[in-house]
């Protein structure tokens, strides 16, 4: 027994040896969704700038805001959706951002920079972007059974819908329907699209926020509230499977690049976030990943099935239905929550 | 002797130490913190408050409280109903295959988790492999509904769980001593009456283990649930987990983690005063 | 039970155990993107896991923690069962309560509490907190596994060896580890699964220069799981599965 001390000793020396000394200066710490930023953009961004990139990953916001919070250190960039830019900003866990040295930052599209989230983006840079909307698979329902966001009420859709499993994305289509902001604060609209939501409740089969596609895909459901991305690839799969965006409106989402308070290689950080933003880059990343980049010249260097599918690169008029999330008070976050827990108990 | 009790003390203290550090200060600072109030800067604001307990006490939370348990419990029924077999026959085979045995129980377990579980997915979902298979033979028309069920929740619960069962129970039928079991049979009992009343008694320890290492972490899982059952209803570990995460609420989680916790620990102390009583009483 | 009865019981529960990983294995050969219906046959998936260093690093670090972890839990829950079956001394009710404790807690509970304690002490987090958090998440299936074997001693043998001159680290080392060894291997082998699995522990109590591969899995699956992760499952199996055979015959001819 004696050995195997030693033995977990002696590897944990070994551990301690080896990161100090990676800990140089030539390094940037990235935090980020996993399989978000294509290999090779990273392996080009280090042969071009000798900066070395640590890429640490996360699978939810909330987990990576967790993280941050309370370890507070560790790592140069992060990134944040929208929502989480504001709630992250406004409890002082970010550095200022000078877009003056991020020159490839005047190429981001108007329609993502200035939100409310991140007035004048002092502490965000776009990175990639899409929406939550509304996806029916046509072989098993006629093309007009759904066309917009109150037709999922419909009694014939009984147990045949999808949902993410996400208080915001839920409730949100029910303040949609009812004409109201996706980031509500107001406690009688709540409660209205609460009594809205208790009718959808029998229509829902399945709440998936993970891997949606697998349920549409199998035929398990007829449609639902899905991410672009999990769309785009059930189309791919099945082009039966179309994506509408309903004129009541839908979410978007903007995952952008923040600076984290605590972050030791800013040169790095603002390096990378300008390389990035580079046409040729954003279109590569974009590319690679399906989803849309808010470059606008990085757009015209995509290839023109891309271009045109509109479950990615949706036209400026459709997006100007879709509202960002924003992050919500304490308060209000209780009733969504109140209103979340009871529609899943009863 | 001296050596013997210097033995004694460096086990009993190295424990201790582990435990006092490891698993009881930071439950403390859990335990502590169940009593504020999150603060909307800081983790938490000062000031004692029983708030966190009081908004435990709503029919939600019943309602999550009885359907975790209720699926711990089948659970570790359905584990012991599988794994007793399983492992009577592992104890029974040959000891030069037995650790072979053991080790394809485990194997399949060092595989990712949600690499399995999303495996099942893609065996039981509507033109998925089992329903494909029996739709080829020709015994059903229409392909069965079995995703998004009790019976897919079941069957990955005990997907995931079994090993937690198959090892306590197979390291106590290793320790029955099998000339009991041979002067039950020498007495006239049947193989039936042997094993319910020689072998099974003896193994209670291992089954008692196995329950609790089955439904104490099913308690708190959620994940099987939500990927299988399609996450229509909420379970305890779901609220924790979101109390913790989506809510930044860490006083709520840990009150309701200490909740928990201590209730399992009453209906446990009660269950075991209970049948020590009978057990006195049958003895009488 | 008849022989033929028993095989066939056991047969199913392997199949059950191990179909859903024959569907991984196929998939690994689908020359999709997507593990969603087959496409057609490929190696691709092999080739680019192969380049994919930092997938294989993470898979190696798990490897590493998951062998240590066990390893160091087995030794504390050995020694807790042991202490708590052997010995009456105060504060024994409350070893009891805190392993009961342990276990039942969910995960983000024992991730969260380790954290704060872990910046408390002012610790950087790395491999030795993951290594200790694992330990501590294992610990309870170990002293849990390994006492309830011990109930099934006679004492008499204990004792025995007592009155014949052994101390008590004779008396633990060569009678009570070779008779709780079932439980013992046991309750490594539940731990080193454990900790090969664990995702929200390891999110909170590791570094960023320590990557482990259910964290890189889990994060995936909001993209979708790639081919190369099943292909990498495959592999891992694989060199399991040859490990073992080779072992086994080794240990024949040493016979």
């Amino acid at each position: 027994m004696k050995n195997i001390v030693q033995a977990v000793l002696m590897a944990a020396t070994v551990w301690a040896l080896t990161t100090s000394a990676l800990a140089s200066d030539k390094v940037l710490n990235l935090y980020i969704w996993s399989e978000y930023i294509p290999d090779e953009v990273v392996a080009d961004f280090s042969k071009k700038t000798g900066i070395k990139v640590n890429i640490s990953t996360y699978d939810s916001n909330e987990a990576m805001y967790a993280k941050v919070k309370l370890v507070g250190k560790g790592y140069d960039i992060v990134v944040p959706s929208s929502d989480f830019v504001g709630l992250m900003r406004r409890e002082g866990l970010l550095l200022p951002i000078d877009t003056k040295k991020i020159p490839h930052f005047s190429l981001v599209a108007p329609r993502f920079v200035n939100q409310s989230f991140d007035p004048n983006n002092g502490y965000s840079i776009p990175y990639m972007w899409g929406s939550t909307s509304i996806a029916v698979n046509t072989e098993l329902l006629p093309k007009e059974t759904i066309t917009k966001a109150v037709d999922l009420w419909k009694p014939e859709l009984k147990g045949r819908l999808i949902m993410p499993n996400d208080l915001r994305e839920v409730i949100g289509i029910g303040l949609k329907t009812l004409g109201y902001s996706i980031n509500e604060t107001n406690p009688e609209h709540l409660e209205k699209a609460y009594q809205q939501l208790q009718k959808l409740m029998p229509n829902i089969r399945v709440f998936d926020s993970d891997s949606p596609k697998q349920a549409l895909l199998a035929g398990e459901v007829a449609a639902g509230l899905v991410y672009n991305g999990e769309a785009f690839i059930a189309n791919s799969e099945n082009p039966a499977i179309t994506y509408i965006y309903p004129p009541e409106g839908f979410s978007l989402w903007l995952d952008s690049f923040c600076i984290p308070k605590g972050a030791e290689h800013l040169e790095a950080a603002y390096a990378f976030m300008d390389y990035v933003l580079t046409p040729k880059v954003s279109a590569a990343i974009s590319e690679a990943m399906g989803y849309s980049s808010p470059n606008t010249k990085a757009i015209t260097l995509l290839p023109e099935a891309m271009k045109k599918n509109s479950i990615v690169n949706p036209s400026p008029e459709m997006v100007a239905q879709g509202e960002f999330l924003d992050h919500l008070d304490a308060d209000t976050l209780k009733l969504y929550e109140q209103y979340w827990v009871q529609l899943k108990t009863h | 002797m001296k050596n013997s009790s210097r033995f004694r003390q460096l086990l009993i203290g190295s424990t201790y130490t582990w435990m006092v550090v490891l698993a009881l200060i930071p439950y403390l600072i859990l335990f502590i913190a169940s009593f504020l109030l999150p603060g909307d800067d800081q983790l938490v604001q000062s000031g004692l408050s029983f708030s966190n307990y009081q908004h435990l006490i709503s029919p939600a939370v019943f309602s999550m409280a009885r359907s975790s348990i209720l699926l711990a419990g089948v659970a570790a029924l359905l584990c012991l109903l599988v794994g007793y077999p399983f492992a009577y026959i592992l104890a029974q085979s040959s000891a030069k295959v037995q650790p072979l045995m053991l080790l394809l129980v485990m194997i399949p377990f060092w595989t990712n988790s949600l690499i399995r579980t999303y495996a099942l997915v893609m065996m039981l979902k509507a033109n998925g492999v089992i329903n494909q298979v029996l739709m080829a033979l020709g015994l059903i028309e229409m392909p069965l509904q079995l995703m998004y069920t009790q019976t897919a929740v079941f069957i990955g619960l005990v997907y995931t769980l079994l090993p937690f069962m198959i090892l306590p129970l197979y390291a106590a039928l290793k320790a029955v001593d099998p000339r009991l079991v041979e002067a039950g049979r020498d007495l006239g009992a049947n193989w039936l009456n042997t094993f319910f009343r020689i072998t099974v008694p003896l193994t209670t320890p291992g089954i008692i283990a196995g329950c609790m290492l089955v439904f104490l972490p099913a308690l708190g899982m959620f994940y099987v649930a939500d990927v299988l059952g399609g996450a229509r209803s909420m379970l305890l570990g779901n609220y924790i987990r979101d109390q913790f995460l989506i809510y930044r609420n860490i006083p709520m989680g840990a009150a309701a983690s200490v909740t928990m916790t201590v209730a399992m620990g009453l209906m446990l102390l009660l269950y075991f005063f209970a049948s020590k009583r009978l057990n006195r009483e049958a003895m009488q | 039970m008849s022989r033929r009865l028993k095989w066939i019981y056991a047969g199913l529960v392997y199949a059950f155990l191990y179909l859903p990983l024959v569907v991984v294995a196929i998939f690994s050969f689908n020359d999709s993107k997507y593990s969603l219906a087959w496409h057609g046959f490929t190696l691709r998936w092999y080739e680019k896991l192969w380049h994919n260093s930092s997938l294989m690093s993470a898979a190696l670090n798990s490897l590493l923690i998951a062998g240590c972890a066990a390893t160091l839990a087995t030794l504390m829950g050995t020694v807790a069962a042991f202490i708590m079956h052997q010995y009456r001394f105060p504060g024994r009710k409350l070893l009891f309560g805190s392993l009961f404790v342990m276990m039942m807690s969910p995960d983000i509970v024992i991730a969260i509490s380790l954290l704060l304690l872990f910046l408390a002490l002012h610790l950087p987090l790395g491999f030795p907190t993951l290594l200790v958090a694992h330990a501590v998440l294992c610990v309870p299936f170990v002293a849990t596994t390994v006492y309830s074997r011990f109930h099934g001693f006679q004492r008499d043998i204990l004792d025995a060896a007592k009155d014949l001159g052994a101390d008590e680290y004779q008396v633990f080392r060569f009678i009570v580890i070779p008779l709780a060894l079932p439980a013992v291997v046991g309750g490594w082998l539940l731990s080193f699964t454990l900790s090969l699995d664990d995702v929200i522990i390891s999110f909170f109590t590791t570094g960023p220069d320590f990557e482990v591969l259910p964290l890189r899995i889990y994060s995936m699956v909001r993209l979708g799981i790639k081919p190369d992760v099943n292909a990498l499952c495959v592999v891992m199996m694989g060199i399991t599965i040859v490990a073992l055979v080779l072992s086994r015959t080794l240990l024949k001819e040493k016979e």
